[in-house]
């Protein structure tokens, strides 16, 4: 089960977030900005602390009751997807989200890169993709 | 593989460090400094200047941090994402470990605010277990129970000399090596 999915720009600023269902509490969109910001220097400091040379950046959270993964694509914009911790497959959801993100934010040109994301289009697969099965 | 072990108090202070397998070639440089952890600046005045000259000795290779600027980082990481998590998951503590391409950081809280962060390689499975047996095995009893040890928390200014007795840090070295992910 997807709780929800986040997305996050290169410089630390949420531009696109969703919850798909229960399980998660509910914030106000000023902590979801928090939390993402929260997140982004998180994810930075993760690479330096490692205690060997070379690491990348936080790639899975894993808690009690769900887990976050993480996806930075070449450009740094963060894709951060809450499941559940049994939840599979979540490299291939993974792939199809960034994909639906290519098509539907990156190839509109009405959509100016870094900010907010609003389109209904987007919105629409991408909830079209948490239905079908893979 | 396990790579190093941080304890911190309620005060964020790195209270313990020890590490294994952290660069092979370094590991002896390492060594002949004697405990990391002991070479920490007393006074706090200059901070600025001492960090700087650690940043130029350091053994460590591919690290330009000091040991005590990398335990506050690695402080912050978990705090930030201990409190991520109670926030997200209903008020829940529940942080478990989080991974990244190279390494895995496992994190374990006491109910006095004790916390233990082990790094291993990423396909180790959960270390939380370990965690708590290292807490419950032997920091209880050769901490807690250690009036020594006590003396020195409780008067506000931990000595990570005086708390990581001996016996604690051969016990927990021993129980380390005795882990079976310890190796491969």
């Amino acid at each position: 089960m997807i709780f929800s999915i986040y997305i996050i720009n290169k410089a630390g600023g949420l531009v696109y977030n969703k919850d798909y269902s229960e399980g998660l509490s509910k914030l106000t969109s000023n902590e979801y900005l928090v939390l993402a910001g929260t997140f982004h220097g998180v994810h930075a400091i993760t690479s330096k602390i490692s205690p060997v040379p070379g690491s990348s950046g936080i790639e899975m959270l894993e808690t009690d009751t769900f887990r976050i993964h993480c996806f930075q694509t070449l450009t740094g914009t963060k894709f951060l997807l809450v499941a559940d911790p049994q939840q599979p497959s979540i490299d291939m959801t993974m792939k199809k989200i960034y994909e639906i993100y290519s098509d539907y934010t990156v190839k509109n040109p009405f959509q100016n890169p870094e900010m907010p994301i609003r389109s209904e289009q987007f919105d629409v697969h991408l909830r079209g993709q948490q239905q079908q099965p893979l | 593989m396990i790579y190093n072990m941080y304890i911190f108090d309620r005060h964020c202070q790195c209270i313990y460090y020890h590490d294994w397998h952290r660069g092979h070639t370094a590991k002896t440089a390492f060594d002949t400094h004697g405990d990391p952890l002991a070479s920490h600046p007393s006074g706090g005045g200059g901070g600025g200047s001492t960090t700087t000259t650690t940043t130029m000795t350091d053994p460590r290779q591919g690290m330009n941090m000091s040991l005590e600027e990398e335990g506050k980082l690695v402080y912050g990481v978990v705090y930030s994402l201990r409190n991520l998590v109670k926030k997200l998951g209903k008020n829940q503590d529940g942080f478990i470990a989080y991974r990244t391409s190279h390494y895995k950081l496992h994190y374990y809280e006491t109910l006095t605010g004790l916390k233990f962060v082990i790094n291993s390689d990423p396909n180790v499975e959960s270390l939380q277990q370990a965690l708590r047996q290292i807490y419950t095995q032997i920091y209880v009893e050769l901490v807690v129970k250690n009036p020594l040890a006590c003396a020195s928390v409780t008067s506000g200014q931990v000595n990570p000399e005086t708390m990581g007795a001996e016996g604690f840090r051969n016990g927990v070295d021993r129980f380390v090596r005795s882990l079976t992910m310890f190796d491969t």
